[in-house]
Formats: C-alpha cells, sequence, structure tokens
C-alpha cells in the first residue's frame, strides 16, 4: 500500500471529464496549454455524444454509482441544481474570493448557486434577445420595439406595409426551448416562474397568464406562423435568415448565422433585449456551460486548478474569440480585442446584464417538463392561458412539496 | 433392500442439487428487482429527501393517479401494443400460410422475412426516422410523387401520426418473428386431416376455419403473449424515433419510467411505475395462461 502510495506521487495526476466530442475538439488547445504549465497534472477529456441531454444522463448514471470516473462535471446551466441536490458536487465557496466572482455576469454566479453553495464556476455564456431587422424599420419609420405592445405594433406595420410575411418568429415547440422564452416573457411582465428561496410557484399569477396570452396573441393576431409551435432554434431563424420575418428571437450564435455572406438579410440586422411590458424591466433567459467538481474525486485540488484555469481570463478569452462564443466574464464584452473581432458584443452586453437564470431548484427537470406540457398545450389552443397555467403551477408546487 | 422409492428420492435430491445454482441466478435476476422495485415504492426517495429512503406508505400510488402524465403514457401504451398485436398477427398469419405453401426458393423467402427482426432496434428506428422526415424523407417523397399529398407532411412532429409511424415501424420490424412463430404451428398439422377434410366437400375457407385455426390456437397464444409482453415495454423504438414526443403523444410507461428515475432521480415514483407495469403485465399473462390451459383441457 505504502509502495504504491508512493509510485502514484510521482506519477501525474490525472483529472477527467465528460463533454460533447464537437467540444472536446475546441478545448483540446487550452488542455494542453494548462498541461504544459502544469506537467504534474494531465487532462483527460472523454469525448460523448454530441446530444446535450445524452451526456447529463451518462454523468448521471456515473454519479449514481457512487464512485464517479469524472473528477469534473462539465455542465449544462440547468444541471447544476439537480446534481448539487444530489450531494454529488464540492461546494466551491472557498475557494473563490468576492472580487473574482464579481467579475462574471450575476446571473451566471447565481445560476451556480444552490442552498448557499457555490458549485459552478462560469465558463461560457448564453443568453436570449430580439434580433430584429433595421432597414424593415427605417421603411415603415419605427424606432425598435421596447414593450410587448411596441413590437406588435411594429410587427403588424411591416406586414401590413412590406412584402415580408411574418412578423415574429420563435421557438414553439415542446421542449427546452420553449421554456426559455417564456421566462423572458414572464420576466417581461413582472412575473416569475418558481421562487428558489420559498419554492412560490409564480405560474397561475396574472403575469404568467398574460404571458401565455401574449404568446398564443401572437400566433392568433398571425404575427407568428401557425408552425411556429413545432419550431426549434433553427427553423426560427431559416425564416429570419431569408428575409421573410421581421423580428427574431434567438441566442448569441444567430448572429454570425444571419450575418453570413450571401444571406439576404447580412448587414440589416440589429439585436437588442427582449421587449418588455411598460414600466417593467427586459429579460434574457440565461444558457452556458460551467464546471462543477465531484464530490468524490480523490484529487480535489488539482480539479480546482484546471477549473480555474479554464474560466481565468486569459484561456477564456483565447477561447470565446476562436470558437466566437460569449463569455461569462463581463471585462470580455468590451476587451479591445474581443470587440474587434466581434463588435456587436457592446450591445450583446446590454443583453447580457438582464440575463435571468432559470430557477435554481434541484427538481428543474420535472418543473420543466410540467411547463413545456402546459405550454404547448396552451399555445397549440388546447387550454386556456388561465387552466394552462394553473393546473402547471398546481403539478410544480406537488412536485416541490409546497402543496398550494 | 434397497426400496425403489429411496432411489427415486436420492435421484430427486441430486436434480435438485444440481438444479439449485440455476434457481439461485434466477432469484437473483428476476426475483430480487422485482421484489426491492415493490420495496421500494413505498419510500420516497428522491431530491427532496436527499437521496435517502423515507417510508411514506402508498403516497406514490396516491400521486399515481392524479399524474396525468402517467395516465397518457398507460394510454399510449396501450394504443401501442393493441395496434402492433393487430397488424402483426394478421400480417404474421398471412406470411406464415404462404410460407407454409411449396414454392420454390421457400428457404430463401423464409430467411429474408427473418432479417427485419434480426436487425438491431436502435438501427431501425434510425432509419424510420430518417424515412418519416419531414424534408427529406423518402416516404414524403414518395407519396407526393404519386400526388397523394400537395406538402410535406411533418409525420413524427403531430401527435396522430407520430404514433402511427412508431407502429408502423415496429409491425415492419417484427411480423416477420410473429410469422415464424406461426409457421412452427401450421408445419406440425398433419396434411392427411386436410386431405379428409376436402374429401368430405370442405372448401379451403372451411379447412382453414375448422382446421388451421384451432390446431394453432395455442400458438397464437403464445405469440400473442410474447408481443404483448415486449410491446407493453417498448422503450428503444420509440425512443429514438420520437423520443416520446410530439408533446408526450408517444411516450409509452417505459420512457415515463426512465424520465422519472434517470432525469428526475425519482426513485421511489419510478419503483411504484414499475410496479404497477408490472402487475398488470402479470394480470395479463396470467389471464392468457388461464385461457390457454382451458383450451388444452378441451382438446385433450
Amino acid at each position: 500500500m505504502l509502495v504504491g502510495a508512493h509510485v502514484w506521487s510521482q506519477q501525474p495526476v490525472t483529472i477527467s471529464f465528460l463533454l460533447r466530442a464537437v467540444e472536446a475538439d475546441q478545448m483540446q488547445g487550452l488542455a494542453e496549454q494548462f498541461m504544459a504549465e502544469n506537467p504534474n497534472i494531465r487532462i483527460q477529456m472523454v469525448r460523448g455524444p454530441n446530444a446535450a441531454d445524452a451526456v447529463e444522463n451518462l454523468y448521471t448514471t456515473s454519479f449514481l454509482l457512487g464512485d464517479s470516473p469524472y473528477d469534473i462535471l462539465f455542465s449544462d446551466v440547468v444541471w447544476i441544481p439537480k446534481f448539487a441536490a444530489a450531494g454529488w458536487l464540492l461546494d466551491l465557496s472557498d475557494r473563490v474570493s468576492e472580487a473574482d466572482l464579481s467579475d462574471f455576469l450575476p446571473a451566471d454566479v447565481a445560476a451556480g448557486l444552490y442552498q448557499g453553495g457555490l458549485y459552478r464556476m462560469p465558463f461560457r455564456s448564453d443568453m436570449g434577445m430580439l434580433y430584429y431587422r433595421t432597414d424593415l424599420l427605417e421603411q415603415v419609420g419605427l424606432a425598435p420595439p421596447e414593450t410587448f405592445d411596441d413590437l406588435i405594433t411594429a410587427a403588424e406595420t411591416i406586414q401590413a406595409q412590406t412584402d415580408v410575411d411574418w412578423g415574429f418568429t420563435w421557438q414553439g415547440l415542446q421542449y427546452e426551448g420553449l421554456v426559455t422564452n417564456f421566462v423572458e416573457i414572464i420576466a417581461g411582465y413582472g412575473g416569475f416562474w418558481i421562487d428558489p428561496t420559498t419554492l412560490e410557484v409564480g405560474l397561475d399569477q396574472p403575469a404568467g397568464v398574460q404571458a401565455v396570452e401574449f404568446m398564443k396573441g401572437l400566433i392568433d393576431r398571425r404575427i407568428s406562423p401557425p408552425g411556429v409551435t413545432n419550431y426549434i432554434e433553427e427553423d426560427s431563424l431559416r425564416q429570419f435568415q431569408n428575409g421573410n420575418v421581421a423580428f427574431l428571437r434567438n441566442w448569441p450564435y444567430a448572429w454570425a448565422e444571419a450575418n453570413r455572406p450571401g444571406t439576404p438579410v447580412a448587414g440589416k440586422i440589429a439585436l437588442k433585449p427582449m421587449v418588455h411590458a411598460a414600466g417593467e424591466q427586459p429579460a434574457a433567459c440565461l444558457g452556458g456551460w460551467g464546471f462543477g467538481i465531484s464530490s468524490t474525486t480523490p484529487h480535489p485540488e488539482e480539479a480546482w486548478r484546471v477549473v480555474e484555469f479554464f474560466t481565468s481570463p486569459g484561456p477564456l478569452k483565447d477561447f470565446i474569440t476562436e470558437f466566437a462564443y460569449v463569455p461569462s466574464r463581463r471585462a470580455l464584452f468590451t476587451d479591445p480585442d474581443v470587440l474587434a473581432t466581434f463588435p456587436h458584443y457592446e450591445q450583446l452586453l446590454e443583453v447580457a446584464e438582464t440575463a435571468v437564470p432559470r430557477p435554481p431548484v434541484g427538481q428543474y427537470a420535472q418543473v420543466s417538463d410540467i411547463l413545456q406540457r402546459y405550454l404547448s398545450a396552451a399555445i397549440s389552443d388546447q387550454m386556456t392561458a388561465e387552466a394552462a397555467m394553473r393546473a402547471a403551477a398546481g403539478e410544480s408546487r406537488r412536485v416541490l412539496g409546497v402543496e398550494g | 433392500m434397497v426400496s425403489r422409492d429411496y432411489i427415486r428420492r436420492r435421484e430427486q435430491r441430486t436434480g435438485w442439487l444440481l438444479m439449485l445454482p440455476a434457481l439461485l441466478v434466477l432469484l437473483l435476476v428476476y426475483a430480487f428487482p422485482i421484489l426491492r422495485a415493490f420495496w421500494l415504492s413505498f419510500f420516497t426517495e428522491n431530491l427532496s429527501t436527499n437521496l435517502e429512503p423515507v417510508f411514506s406508505g402508498l403516497d406514490n400510488y396516491g400521486l399515481m393517479v392524479g399524474d396525468g402524465r402517467f395516465w397518457q403514457s398507460m394510454r399510449n401504451t396501450a394504443v401501442f401494443t393493441l395496434f402492433t398485436l393487430f397488424f402483426e398477427l394478421g400480417l404474421g398469419l398471412i406470411i406464415a400460410l404462404a410460407l407454409d405453401q411449396a414454392f420454390r426458393g421457400r428457404g430463401l423467402a423464409r430467411t429474408i422475412a427473418i432479417l427485419p427482426w434480426a436487425l438491431p432496434t436502435a438501427l431501425i428506428a434510425l432509419a424510420w426516422r430518417w424515412i418519416f422526415n419531414t424534408e427529406f424523407g423518402v416516404w414524403n417523397d414518395m407519396l407526393m410523387r404519386l400526388h397523394l399529398i400537395g406538402n410535406p407532411v411533418n409525420w413524427l412532429g403531430e401527435p396522430f401520426w407520430a404514433m402511427v409511424a412508431v407502429i408502423a415501424a415496429d409491425v415492419w420490424k417484427t411480423t416477420s418473428f410473429v410469422a415464424i412463430l406461426l409457421l412452427a404451428g401450421l408445419q406440425s398439422i398433419s396434411q392427411d386431416l386436410y386431405e379428409a377434410h376436402a374429401l368430405d366437400g370442405a372448401s379451403p375457407w372451411q379447412s382453414f376455419r375448422q382446421i388451421t385455426l384451432p390446431l394453432i390456437a395455442p400458438q397464437i397464444v403464445i405469440t400473442m403473449l410474447f408481443r404483448f409482453a415486449q410491446s407493453f415495454g417498448i422503450f428503444d423504438l420509440i425512443q429514438v424515433m420520437t423520443g416520446g414526443g410530439p408533446g408526450g403523444a408517444t411516450e409509452t410507461v417505459s420512457i415515463y419510467i426512465y424520465a422519472a428515475v434517470m432525469r428526475y432521480l425519482d426513485f421511489g415514483y419510478g419503483a411504484a411505475l414499475v410496479t404497477v407495469t408490472f402487475l398488470v403485465l402479470v394480470a395479463v399473462v396470467a389471464l392468457s395462461w388461464l385461457y390457454i390451459s382451458r383450451l388444452r383441457a378441451k382438446t385433450e
């Protein structure tokens, strides 16, 4: 045993984590840089399937077995509360200073908090926003919309006065994307889905019902195509790219896609924070990826060194500049080198400041599935907005154990 | 004198001893997980209890009664099972009757017939997902060339058509298996019976009704049992083709159990779902067994 320990201390420690194969390719450069600087630590990136939920299932299975082969969890922002609630992650709050945390987007930090502990270091961020056609707004003589009503007016005016078919496309299929759209709208009405501290459910309050009625109204008034209830990101983007629609709700990646040379709308688009009700604040649903550390890893110190490296300003800047991702550190949005490559990051920061996380509750997957079911039923006219939200709120309270 | 009884008892004991390892394995592999799931279903063990089991009596079963998703998945499973069983038995019987006739290349035809069954389900499901793809699928392409539809149909995106699609895929895959099972039954029927029946003036249809069907009834029931158990637990085909969507329209009980355990980490509730599914299966199998033994008693 002693001999074994002695031999091991001579060996470099291997820190391993699982991630989608495409991302492993992208992160290989950073990993090699780290290993060159830290010869006593090896990073082993296990290449997983390219579907994020398949990766989540693989992590879940390995953690359920009790002795995870992964020292680090590379995680979508919405997995964190579940993994933290299950006790699979280390609390990182002692390892990181307040000063360093304050450099990250507040929503990115908030998304890693679970019952007072910090379980995630943000890596790359993501957030929803409104894209619009500058040429069309100019043509009809309107300013970019601020409120929900502005958006409806602008869309209907453009649809009436130009040859653009549709006003606004978004993501209406029954899947996680629908929930991210809804989170922005309910917050824009001043409401909330679940309060993470009190576990109060706000879906059946007036703002929740208003949010669903707004989404339904877009389809009823033919501002959004009827097929929007089957749209994911690509479908809504394709309509916008082809010049068929005036407004689009999407993630930052859509900017480069819509501006690709040869695209009909290239150079004619701009982005801004999501619209909201008069007197309320805009909201952007937070997505993105970050790192947690397994509570069963035999090498927490080395794992932390790896996480610290990946999330530190230098490597993060190299990474987001090379692969056109959105940083989780606020300073990088206004960094001259970053702005030289991505001039629109200045507006993107405006959006990023409005970001809100999805409720960090352990049962997130369950409450999201419930919301998806009832939202889909409501926007496809199988239920009224009020009935759908009442049912969704009731089931969510049961799952969260707060009988209302 | 050593009695014959003694020898027999000794042989019996040796027999039991020899079977013991196999029985232990069976107990470990089958009985233990089922009993454990049954036991766990009386506990709440999920994220709200920090994954520790807390005794909660019949709470999980109470939740199930009010769980719309459970009933929807049960309904989907029943629809899927009924329709696949119906078509697979019907088509399987026709194919079996055809393969039972003497014709050139019969051996080859029988081999080809079993192919869909021999291919891995996940691969087949992937292929069907492409066939039913809205923009690039051959199925839409064929229908549009024949002018049967004007615009591409979103087969896997519409609740009704998605269910039709997964049923069609399962029928394609499993009919040959049903045909082979029924063919075995057909081949055990003596040709003399048909000759005698024909001499009595019976038409082929009468022979089929009065000889073929009654004599392969046990095979039909056993095939139904097999297929029922498999269809009721269907997971791979649907998981790959639709993932249970759109909007849970093709979500079966197995897929729901998987979500409850793997995604929600709700082990207690998952165990209750497993228990109920298991009991439904056992009830149906027991009823069929009763029916078979009655049938046997009648023929003997």
